[in-house]
């Protein structure tokens, strides 16, 4: 039951669920557009700011990607059970749309970091070249836990409804 | 007296292993308080290698009773074990992958991905079964063969007749090379070329694969091949 899905069985997942180029366009924008305003704010702000901006990320993106893959499990409900009928594990469906997001979602906290770093620098927001690297893997690192959070209960809900 | 209790385990034993599905007093009832019973004390064993038929009117639960044999319908109460294995307390996940490598399941409702090829709809078991690619391409290239689509393996699903998605949604069942195959109403949906091809097929596959065949049905034809009939009498009010 350890067994790991293979990139062409997740690949034939995602598009059995309809997890599509879209699907992963809309992930890396919302993310990198929380990521790069939230650095930037960052910037301008102290200590307690920057927790403050790490906790709006975390909960913005947690609530976003709860709502994507709250969206594909429910419009694919019948194609999941239609899977599961012939062998689909509720691990490997999951894997199918938790995978995609958690990638397109990290690439897409990335660029909004280096985005926002780049505004406040323009702005003259620069605070040092620790503290910016500080925040960039701050802002990485809660928008990717975030995105797992949200994919992870979403996905539960539908597993239980 | 120990002995004796081990030679009776034993016996038992060898007994289960001689049944492909064990139905065991199992009650079915739907509705919030279970006021419709579909059935109330099912109990019968079919012998691996068996050709069942199962017929009855209409709304009696023969599909019922096939999704209780997949594992897709829990029973209110009682056992069901598939292969030996009792799939009604296993967990979904378990029952999932046990069903990919046991059970060949050919549905009345059409369960084809739509957005998926032929060829991607059929192999989508021999990847929940964990089958390596060489052994995959195997198995794909006979069955195609077999069931006579591998012209039209690129074809997108949707694109296809009912007839032809019922001929998809058998090769796939066949795919794993499952020890049993349940099909609800397989014969419904096609023409009588086609389903001289599936007939044909599940009498080559029960005679000489030795696959347990259980299928609910009207069709005489079907009945005629089956080495026993069930009938289900009572009609649900």
């Amino acid at each position: 039951m350890s067994r790991g899905l293979s990139i062409l069985e997740s690949q034939l997942l995602a598009r059995s669920l309809k997890v599509t180029r879209s699907t992963h366009l809309l992930v890396a924008s919302v993310t990198a557009a929380v990521a790069s305003s939230a650095t930037l704010a960052m910037q301008f702000t102290g200590p307690l700011g920057e927790i403050a901006m790490s906790a709006v990320i975390f909960a913005s993106l947690a609530l976003g990607t709860w709502a994507i893959s709250s969206e594909i499990f429910s419009r694919s409900s019948q194609t999941i059970s239609n899977l599961r009928s012939i062998g689909a594990t509720r691990r490997s469906l999951s894997s199918a749309v938790l995978m995609p997001v958690l990638v397109y979602g990290l690439a897409g906290s990335a660029l909004g970091a280096v985005i926002g770093v780049g505004l406040g620098l323009a702005l003259g927001g620069f605070a040092g070249a620790i503290v910016l690297l500080l925040e960039v893997v701050a802002v990485i690192l809660a928008s990717s836990v975030a995105s797992f959070v949200g994919v992870y209960v979403g996905g539960r809900a539908a597993w239980r409804s | 007296m120990a002995q004796l209790s081990a030679l009776q385990q034993a016996a038992m034993q060898a007994n289960q292993n001689r049944f492909a599905v064990e139905v065991r007093h199992v009650k079915k009832a739907y509705g919030p308080n279970g006021e419709t019973e579909v059935y109330s004390d099912l109990h019968f064993q079919l012998l691996k290698g068996t050709f069942v038929a199962l017929v009855g009117p209409i709304g009696s639960g023969k599909t019922t009773m096939l999704n209780m044999f997949a594992g897709l319908d829990k029973p209110t109460a009682g056992n069901i074990l598939v292969m030996g294995q009792d799939i009604t307390q296993m967990e979904p996940d378990s029952l999932a992958t046990f069903r990919a490598r046991t059970i060949g399941l050919v549905p009345q409702v059409q369960t084809l991905i739509p957005e998926l090829t032929v060829y991607e709809n059929v192999e989508l078991p021999l990847h929940f079964a964990g089958v390596p690619r060489e052994e995959r391409q195997r198995s794909m290239e006979q069955v195609l063969e077999r069931v006579g689509i591998r012209g039209e393996s690129g074809r997108t699903v949707s694109t296809l007749s009912v007839g032809e998605k019922q001929m998809v949604s058998f090769a796939r069942a066949l795919v794993n090379n499952p020890p049993i195959i349940l099909l609800d109403e397989p014969t419904e949906a096609l023409d009588p070329l086609m389903s001289q091809v599936v007939l044909g097929l599940l009498r080559g596959d029960n005679m000489t694969l030795g696959r347990t065949i259980f299928v609910t049905t009207h069709d005489r034809r079907v009945t005629d091949l089956a080495r026993r009939t069930l009938r289900v009498k009572k009609k649900i009010p």
